[in-house]
């Protein structure tokens, strides 16, 4: 066999250690903790699912797909491809479509993991919490979300978050109004988002008559209402498509600010621009992008559903394990590990039959130390008498009966 | 030691020149010996192998070769499969030119566009990138420009020109790739390693670009959803091409069956039988299965090993053998060299006590191979589909190679053993589990009768495959 130091894992892949899980595990019970109490339903979908669900256009980028980790099942002789899920959204729509499309709103959350090729050393599986509201929600819809996420993120006391949300509804009234076709919309954006403002040059140039300060919309970072409306002065006049986007992201932002949240408007600001037709959000925390999402009108419809507006958002769970704080160990916990002193059926039967009766009692006990047992008291077990002594750091105690043991350790 | 894969085929004439411009040829290489290995540089420093073309780029990225010659097409082909591979495209030589065509029959597509071709990397690469809604890539050994309109909607082919791609009755619709011939290396070696003495002569004279031309995706296929077709009336029987063409030959003249311009050995894609309401097609028997598993054929003829290679992959799939053609007798093996075991068990032994690293299984047969390697418990193992001159692949290049083998007389001249036999295959006509219905059944089940017939009459001479 290998020896330890040989790694076994299949490249890109990671280990959860149990401190990690511990922190994973708080962030997906905080979470859905707070789903619940919002009226959301848990789902979970297959690992593995057609590829078709994500070449359909609008949904995943070219860029992303080339990154899918694709294959024939082993009924495969069709040559359709099946993937591992390499985004939660869209199977959650194809669920929708599938099976819960009846006209009503449907409210979903979903903790799971997701598959994506990467050769920078980065972890090529992500796990993520992510929320699904689909149905007719409106502008309220987008405002649930944001307020949701952050509800969510509340007991994690993480370092300082900023609340970034822009509107997929400006950069596309932009680029069309210079006369691009869907496919140089979305190369234009990806060019915005690396930074390349040289593309604001080439919409003044293609559209001069528009004399309209397209800079103000991607050099400056608004800090809210304010900044909106120092937009709408100037561009929506020149630009009557970007109203209705301007409009939308104007009561989205007040109704946050009235909210005692503080966002900042930035126009270009998530990858996979075709896949959002509204409000975009993103919360960073640390400097890290911890959540993710929008609205995706287009999307149920493109995964053979009806037209059904939907709205969502994942939260990213490696770089949120990464800030959180292990909880502490409760003050005063008591964990005990019940030994036998000696061998023989009936002494280690007994063993067990102790820990039951303590853990009855309310405490933590062990019938095998493990490395991250940490005991404060060992109860050693014996056939003769005295039947059971209790040790702790500083001390120790000599019983006949569990129940006198139980008083003493119970909390 | 410097290793060097250099090709066979199309490219050997000139990859043999550039050798000797370079002052490193080697005369029995251009002189088109049967050899596999030859010694470069006098034999102090360097070796070449030759292998299939489709093969070099896979033996350059393993690193079991740090220099290979060959096409961009199947640089690009592992490429767009293996982002991050270890091939580093050093330079374009400037001979072997042609090009990735796509072309279609019609201008009308199932919903779920189907895309045959030998590049089937590169063909789903594309249809990625063009957003098609939905697709299915049909991976096929050969023929590909036969199989649209009836068997695939597109085809992606290697022509040299659009007039090419339409000779085969296709609209060319765009070149995706131009192609030539290039000088790769593998990058892990080029990092640590002194390969000048081959790499700098063969850089010397200079030469075409070292910047390699990118996919092109077309814009559009132009191509409309077709009306779900009606229900076939005629029959469909698939027949083999290639050296499995002499096997079905016989056993078609023993049931007393003539298919016309197949019979007397020529290369007609769609030959004329005498039987009615049938019709035929001629395309590799390895593509056989999937194209009956799909329902395209409801009859064809093909090798038991290449039925057992797909139903190992796809243990659920339709396909059956109907009727045992009692030719083109050959065993698949388990071929070694160099190894003192006198059994695979004995053998796993043996590498494992030498190195943990994976161990190679190359093949023709990769769905074989890694069956029976998961069967055998070979633990850490890497198989790799090869195209052919696999010979050579054992000891430097794999550990085991599974092989079909017929007398062993191939074995024996290159000193290999065969260390067991595991699998025999005859050709055999395979069938949908689904048979057809209405007026198509009758003459199905007359063909399968005559068929049957046919096979159980003496085999005059049985003859081997491989």
């Amino acid at each position: 066999m290998p020896g330890a130091t040989t790694p076994q894992r299949s490249r890109g892949m990671r280990d959860l250690l149990p401190d990690e899980m511990e922190r994973l595990r708080a962030v997906e019970d905080a979470f859905a903790l707070v789903c619940r109490a919002w009226g959301y339903r848990e789902i979970r979908t297959p690992v593995i699912e057609p590829l078709h669900l994500f070449t359909a256009a609008g949904t995943l980028s070219p860029q992303t797909l080339d990154r899918v980790y694709s294959f024939l099942d082993w009924d495969g002789w069709s040559g359709e491809r099946v993937v591992l899920r390499p985004d939660s959204t869209i199977p959650a729509a194809r669920l929708y479509a599938e099976r819960l499309d009846g006209g009503r709103i449907a409210k979903l959350f979903y903790s799971q993991n997701v598959f994506r090729f990467t050769d920078d050393g980065s972890s090529r599986e992500e796990w993520q919490c992510g929320v699904e509201l689909i149905g007719d929600t409106g502008t309220g819809g987008d405002i649930e979300l944001v307020l949701l996420a952050l509800e969510a993120l509340k007991p994690l006391k993480l370092p300082e978050m900023t609340v970034r949300l822009s509107h997929a509804g400006i950069v596309r009234a932009v680029l069309a109004a210079a006369g691009m076709s869907a496919e140089e919309q979305s190369a234009a954006y990806d060019r915005l988002l690396d930074g390349d403002l040289s593309v604001v040059d080439e919409v003044e140039a293609r559209v001069p008559q528009l004399n309209a300060p397209l800079r103000l919309l991607f050099e400056v970072e608004g800090g809210g209402s304010g900044y909106i409306e120092n937009l709408r002065g100037p561009l929506a006049s020149a630009m009557p498509s970007l109203a209705p986007a301007l409009d939308e992201l104007a009561t989205v932002v007040a109704a946050l600010e009235a909210q005692g949240v503080a966002p900042v408007i930035q126009t270009v600001l998530a990858r996979n621009f075709e896949y959002y037709s509204g409000l975009i959000v993103r919360i960073e925390a640390g400097g890290q992008r911890v959540v993710a999402g929008g609205r995706y009108d287009d999307l149920i419809g493109l995964v053979g559903g009806r037209h059904v507006p939907a709205s969502g958002f994942a939260l990213y769970l490696t770089p949120l394990i990464e800030q959180i704080t292990p909880a502490a160990r409760p003050a005063g916990e008591r964990r005990i590990v019940v030994q036998a002193e000696g061998g023989g059926p009936a002494l280690l039967s007994a063993v067990y039959d102790a820990a039951a009766r303590l853990r009855a009692s309310g405490l933590r006990v062990e019938a095998i130390e493990g490395m991250h047992s940490a005991p404060t008291h060992r109860l050693i077990c014996r056939e003769g008498s005295p039947k059971f002594t209790l040790v702790w750091p500083d001390g120790s105690e000599q019983f006949e009966r569990l129940d006198d043991v139980a008083r003493v350790l119970e909390p | 030691m410097i290793r060097v894969a250099l090709p066979t085929g199309d490219l050997r004439k000139d990859t043999a020149a550039l050798l000797d411009a370079s002052g490193i040829g080697i005369e029995d290489y251009a002189a088109g010996s049967r050899a596999l290995r030859f010694p470069m540089l006098g034999g102090d420093g360097a070796i070449a192998r030759v292998f299939r073309e489709k093969d070099i780029p896979v033996q350059v990225a393993l690193g079991n070769y740090d220099i290979g010659i060959c096409s961009l097409t199947w640089i690009e082909e592992l490429a767009q499969r293996f982002p991050s591979h270890e091939v580093m495209r050093v330079r374009d030589l400037g001979f072997g030119a042609h090009a990735l065509w796509l072309g279609a029959a019609g201008d009308e597509a199932e919903a779920s566009l189907r895309i045959v071709s030998e590049y089937p990397n590169i063909a789903d690469a594309i249809a990625r990138r063009m957003r098609l809604r939905r697709y299915r890539v049909f991976p096929v050994w050969g023929a590909a420009e036969a199989y649209p309109p009836e068997d695939a909607d597109v085809a992606l082919i290697a022509a040299p020109d659009a007039a090419a791609v339409e000779a085969h009755g296709l609209r060319a619709i765009g070149c995706v790739l131009e192609s030539s011939a290039w000088l790769i290396a593998n990058k892990h070696s080029l990092a640590t390693r002194d390969l000048s003495p081959v790499l700098s002569r063969l850089l010397g004279g200079g030469g075409a670009s070292t910047s390699a031309p990118a996919l092109r995706v077309p814009a559009s296929l132009s191509m409309r959803e077709a009306a779900p077709r009606p229900a076939r009336t005629r029959l469909r029987l698939a027949l083999p091409d290639g050296h499995a063409q002499s096997h079905t030959i016989a056993a078609l003249k023993m049931a007393g069956v003539r298919v016309f311009e197949y019979e007397d050995g020529a290369a007609v894609r769609r030959p004329r039988i005498d039987v009615d309401g049938v019709e035929v097609k001629v395309i590799r028997p390895q593509d056989m299965p999937q194209q009956v598993a799909i329902g395209q054929f409801d009859l064809a003829v093909t090798g038991r090993d290449w039925l057992f290679d797909h139903l190992v992959q796809f243990p659920s799939s339709p396909v059956e053998e109907i009727v045992d053609l009692r030719r083109s007798i050959y065993g698949l093996a388990v071929i070694v060299k160099d190894v003192q075991a006198d059994s695979v068990a004995g053998a796993l032994k043996e590498w494992r006590a030498r190195s943990d690293a994976p161990i190679r299984v190359a093949s023709e047969y990769p769905n074989i191979a890694d069956h029976f390697a998961r069967e055998r418990h070979f633990g850490r193992y890497s198989v790799i589909a090869i195209q052919g001159a696999s010979e050579g692949f054992v000891p430097e290049d794999a550990e085991i190679l599974i092989e079909g083998i017929d007398t062993g007389s191939s074995v024996r001249a290159n000193k290999l053993t065969v260390l067991e036999r595991f699998f025999e295959s005859t050709n055999c006509v395979i069938a949908n589990k689904q048979r057809p219905e209405g007026a198509m059944r009758a003459t199905y089940d007359a063909l399968v009768e005559t068929l049957r017939r046919g096979a159980a009459e003496p085999v005059a001479a049985a003859s081997g495959g491989a």
